[in-house]
């Protein structure tokens, strides 16, 4: 079995993966991994090729959308480890097509695609709990500590839907920050975060929704273990209506 | 350049909002009735708030799904067809839209209803900007998917309607607001205004509050049937007309896009389960509604027409909604489900469990072979799993550690079920036994009898 290394980038995992599937006769018996330079590391290493990378994807793009949309949301996961699997799981995506995501038997596309669901539920949980705060200049902030780096397509949502809003999104966990301003998207890192002030009706409002997300449960029908069993604790430090609590 | 052409619009619509008051007496009337009452009223937003939140809230539906657009360049808002929960209350119901009544002050008397007039219940009436500024204020912090906007019936069903109808318009058009509105249709509202709903609104739902033509007759007086079907059946129609005029013309009105839907209270009235189920039925084939909502009656009068219960009947409720996916999703008819000699759902078993050990010469289904719809009559298989059970075996035949890998609910399959001809459990098993160990593996799981749990709606 042969054993191969790369940088631990994004895009130099998927150049490597284009580099074997390219010249080896059977992906599936080979092992990919990130280079540690450790001692006793063996396998050889391939370089980064930024053009490979990209043309990679977009060859899987037109061949599987669906798997490369399993691949999309597998990158965000930032998944240690499990480097030979995705290898395995796109040299089947370029033989059998999209149909590869219902392979469920087998073990490398069971756990790809179920990392990459496992990505996929937080984002559409997060267009949902995510929570912006007016600022006193009129822009609005929301800030997040997600499990999975979603703020590309998270920002994207965000992007259709207040559109004529000026707002940032933060991710403190990762220090990366998306900024909507009159139709352009940007990313950024952010060094230092300094808490701006809020505007004067802020308070006003965010009493508003506590008061609401109080009155609409129906006291007979209590029940916290459903409530977080779909809204874990994780994600409550930033939420409005758990503030109080 | 993008930004000026924006507020030229809305100053635009503003303008024409005022011509539109200088020729309609009626509504200078209302607009100067809001003012008036803005100013005399004591009662801020907050407390309104909570009054009429407070009376929405045993409203089931909270759906923001099954309606998909952009909304204008420069408005704010859109509408996704999965829709999206924003947060869970305390009671676990998802929470996507701002639930609230315009107003709890009502003209009738239904004896199930916390708002009826003979209750003493603090009153409160939203002025439509009030609305209009709570849902935007929301919406752009992002707490919510849109405004499900309901009310008690003030003055008259047309006068509520006109109201509710005109909170929508100025979402809609003065601030071009993109995101979902599930609105109610008043009973007994003019069709003029009904279509208007239609055309503002998302979804709209009219409520057939109870199961039966007798029992509303009982404790909602004022209410008939005819007032409830005829604008059901009216909205069914435009909802039809309006997808076909849109296919040929992709710029037509768009007529409650997420379509309609319905409620009826549960446990109130003396119907069984089969009454209820063969009710749903018919609205789903005949009146093409999306949902039928069950709300277990919550015990909120001492009235004596109605029965006396230690705690809302959420088990009951529950097995409904199982039983109404079955409707839906799985191809079961309600006469396969129930029938008059077994007119109730049994509380120990899931509807489809109790089918499957009435029929067991349906059994045992090969998983290998059987076709999608044969797939969906096993219990512990539901949709997702028969799917994947049938692009998994286009690979090659389904292991036994396989099946369990994909995700099928084994303690409730294995006993209906073989792979590649080979059973998991004996099967020549005598019904009794197979009920009582199916029922030992529910009891493993502590949650059921009491959960409440709108299954998939956002699935």
């Amino acid at each position: 079995m042969n054993r191969y290394l790369y940088d631990g980038t994004a895009d130099g995992l998927l150049s490597a993966m284009a580099w074997i599937l390219e010249e080896e006769p059977d992906p599936e018996q080979v092992a990919l991994a990130e280079r540690k330079d450790t001692l006793f590391e063996d396998g050889f290493f391939i370089g980064t090729d930024a053009t490979q990378a990209e043309a990679l994807f977009f060859r899987l793009r037109k061949q599987a959308p669906d798997a490369a949309h399993t691949l999309y949301s597998f990158m965000l996961a930032e998944k240690e480890g499990m480097e030979s699997s995705l290898l395995h799981f796109l040299s089947l995506a370029f033989i059998h097509g999209d149909k590869i995501n219902g392979h469920l038997t087998h073990p490398a596309v069971r756990d790809i695609v179920g990392v990459a669901k496992k990505a996929g539920r937080e984002l559409h949980r997060m267009k949902g709990l995510l929570r912006f705060e007016k600022l006193q200049e009129g822009a609005y902030l929301a800030k997040m500590e997600p499990d999975h780096n979603i703020i590309h397509p998270l920002a994207y949502h965000f992007s259709r839907r207040l559109r004529a809003q000026h707002w940032f999104l933060y991710d403190v966990r990762r220090r990366t920050a998306a900024r909507w301003n009159q139709g352009t998207l940007q990313f950024g890192t952010i060094e230092q975060f300094t808490a701006p002030a809020l505007s004067d009706d802020e308070k006003r409002v965010q009493a508003l929704w506590q008061a609401f997300f109080k009155t609409i449960a129906i006291p007979d029908r209590k029940n916290p273990r459903l409530q977080k069993s779909n809204m874990p604790m994780k994600y409550w430090k930033y939420l409005t209506e758990k503030q109080d609590d | 350049m993008q930004k000026s052409g924006c507020s030229n619009r809305s100053a635009r619509s503003r303008l024409f909002s005022i011509l539109i008051f200088r020729h309609s007496n009626s509504l200078v009337g209302a607009l100067f009735g809001s003012l008036f009452l803005r100013y005399i009223s004591p009662m801020d937003t907050l407390a309104k708030l909570q009054i009429l939140s407070g009376a929405a809230r045993y409203d089931a539906s909270c759906s923001s799904s099954g309606s998909k657009h952009e909304g204008s360049a420069c408005g704010i808002g859109n509408t996704s067809s999965s829709g999206i929960c924003h947060s869970w209350s305390d009671d676990g119901r998802c929470i996507s839209l701002l639930k609230i009544l315009l107003s709890n002050d009502c003209r009738y008397d239904c004896a199930y209803c916390v708002n009826r007039s003979s209750n003493a219940v603090e009153r409160a009436s939203f002025s439509a900007r009030e609305v209009v500024d709570l849902t935007l204020d929301f919406y752009r912090r992002n707490y919510i998917e849109g405004l499900f906007l309901s009310s008690a019936v003030m003055v008259s069903p047309d006068h509520t309607m006109e109201r509710m109808v005109r909170v929508a318009e100025t979402l809609r058009t003065e601030e071009q607001f993109g995101g979902y509105i599930h609105m109610k249709i008043i009973p007994g509202s003019s069709s003029e205004l009904v279509r208007k709903a239609g055309l503002y609104a998302d979804r709209i739902s009219v409520n057939i509050e109870l199961p039966s033509q007798a029992s509303l007759q009982r404790l909602a007086p004022q209410k008939h049937k005819d007032a409830i079907l005829a604008p059901m059946a009216m909205i069914g129609r435009e909802i039809a007309s309006s997808l076909v005029e849109r296919k040929a013309n992709h710029h037509a009105p768009r007529f409650a896009p997420a379509g309609q839907s319905t409620q009826m209270i549960i446990g109130a009235s003396p119907e069984n389960d089969f009454q209820i189920l063969r009710l749903s039925q018919g609205l789903y084939k005949k009146m093409n509604l999306k949902r039928v909502y069950y709300s277990a009656y919550v015990p909120v009068s001492n009235d004596s027409r109605l029965p006396v219960l230690a705690a809302p009947p959420l088990l009951r409720e529950h097995r409904l909604y199982q039983a109404d996916w079955l409707l839906r999703f799985y191809g079961f008819s309600a006469e396969e489900i129930l029938s008059d000699d077994v007119p109730n759902l049994d509380e120990s078993f899931d509807p489809k469990s109790a089918w499957a050990l009435r029929h067991p010469e349906f059994f045992p289904v090969e998983i290998n072979r059987a076709d999608y719809g044969t797939l969906l009559r096993v219990p512990g298989i539901g949709v997702v799993s028969a799917k994947r059970i049938i692009s998994a075996r286009r690979f090659s035949a389904i292991t036994p550690e396989g099946i369990k890998k994909i995700g099928v609910v084994m303690k409730r399959a294995k006993y209906f079920i073989t792979c590649s001809g080979r059973s998991f459990e004996k099967s020549d098993r005598p019904a009794a036994l197979l009920r009582q160990q199916l029922l030992l593996g529910e009891s493993s799981d502590p949650a059921l009898p009491t959960q409440l749990v709108l299954p998939g709606i956002f699935s």
